[in-house]
């Protein structure tokens, strides 16, 4: 794939916000703001380059390129279980509708309800937070928190991945730009999968331009 | 009228619910407390900046169940 490299060139333009990112031009480029997807947001689903992230099982030279979550759309679920949660003893009490209850026993009742709903929000977003995925520039990560204390972490290097597939399914992943990519590798785990992560096509073209990038040092001798 | 003002049995239905209500809550400040090590074993997986954060959401939500559970014991 010798054509990604024309994007070396200096006259190349890159000022556009929807512009593919170009991984082998920007890791040089000392302003991190104007590449395309960096944010400094620490709840953002797609954080190019971003700033202070450290995982476990990282090596003290690899650099994070991509830190990725489900998009944000994909939490209206909970969101609107919460919203409705929090306002039915509003709604119950306003209407009168709990005045058989005695006001201590009342008190307690709605004290548990709220602490469970609290609960409920804190586990949805712990949930939607630290379940990521993370390209760097040697491997990626998918890591996976499931119930409550259970921890999954999967990783392959650059060099083992065979196929990169994005599919985008349906009307409000095509509207939202959000997709789901699956690497395939030729490691011990035979498919990672990056599960409805915002704008897929730019991710797989990162994932294709390290993959070249590492290719070229494999050939220059400079692997890690 | 409630069920606890019914002659004979009302002091035997208020301790019943009493003892579920404590119990109900023993459970959910054990649950509290898995919650404030899964977040901790989160944040020692990641990090990206909210560690503290999330970690005094979690340990609040730990203080918050006791002294419900306190308050439960003396107004029930």
């Amino acid at each position: 794939m010798p054509e990604v490299y024309v994007s070396d060139l200096p006259n190349k333009p890159q000022s556009s916000h929807n512009s593919r990112p170009d991984v082998t031009r920007h890791r040089h480029l000392p302003d991190k703001k104007a590449l395309p997807g960096y944010t400094r947001s620490r709840v953002a689903a797609y954080c190019y380059y971003p700033d202070h992230v450290k995982f476990v099982g990282a090596d003290s030279q690899e650099k994070v390129v991509l830190l990725l979550r489900r998009h944000m759309i994909t939490n209206l679920g909970w969101i609107v279980t919460s919203i409705l949660l929090v306002s039915t003893p509003i709604v119950l009490l306003v209407f009168e509708l709990l005045s058989f209850v005695p006001a201590n026993v009342l008190l307690v009742g709605l004290l548990f309800w709220y602490l469970i709903t609290f609960a409920f929000i804190l586990e949805q977003f712990l949930s939607w937070f630290f379940n990521v995925y993370i390209v760097t520039d040697e491997r990626v990560f998918d890591v996976d928190f499931i119930h409550l204390v259970y921890r999954e972490m999967t990783d392959a290097n650059l060099d083992q991945i065979q196929d990169v597939t994005v599919r985008v399914g349906s009307v409000i992943r095509t509207v939202f730009d959000f997709g789901d990519i699956l690497i395939q590798t030729a490691g011990e785990v035979p498919q990672i999968d990056f599960e409805a992560v915002p704008h897929p096509d730019r991710v797989a073209q990162v994932l294709r331009e390290l993959r070249v990038e590492e290719e070229i040092e494999k050939m220059e001798g400079r692997v890690r | 009228m409630f069920i606890s003002d019914i002659p004979g049995i009302g002091g035997s239905v208020d301790m019943i619910f009493k003892i579920l209500v404590s119990i109900g809550f023993v459970f959910y400040i054990i649950f509290a407390f898995v919650i404030v090590k899964q977040v901790n074993k989160m944040t020692d997986t990641l990090e990206v900046g909210l560690e503290k954060t999330l970690r005094a959401f979690a340990l609040l939500h730990l203080l918050f169940a006791i002294g419900a559970f306190a308050l439960a014991l003396t107004i029930l």
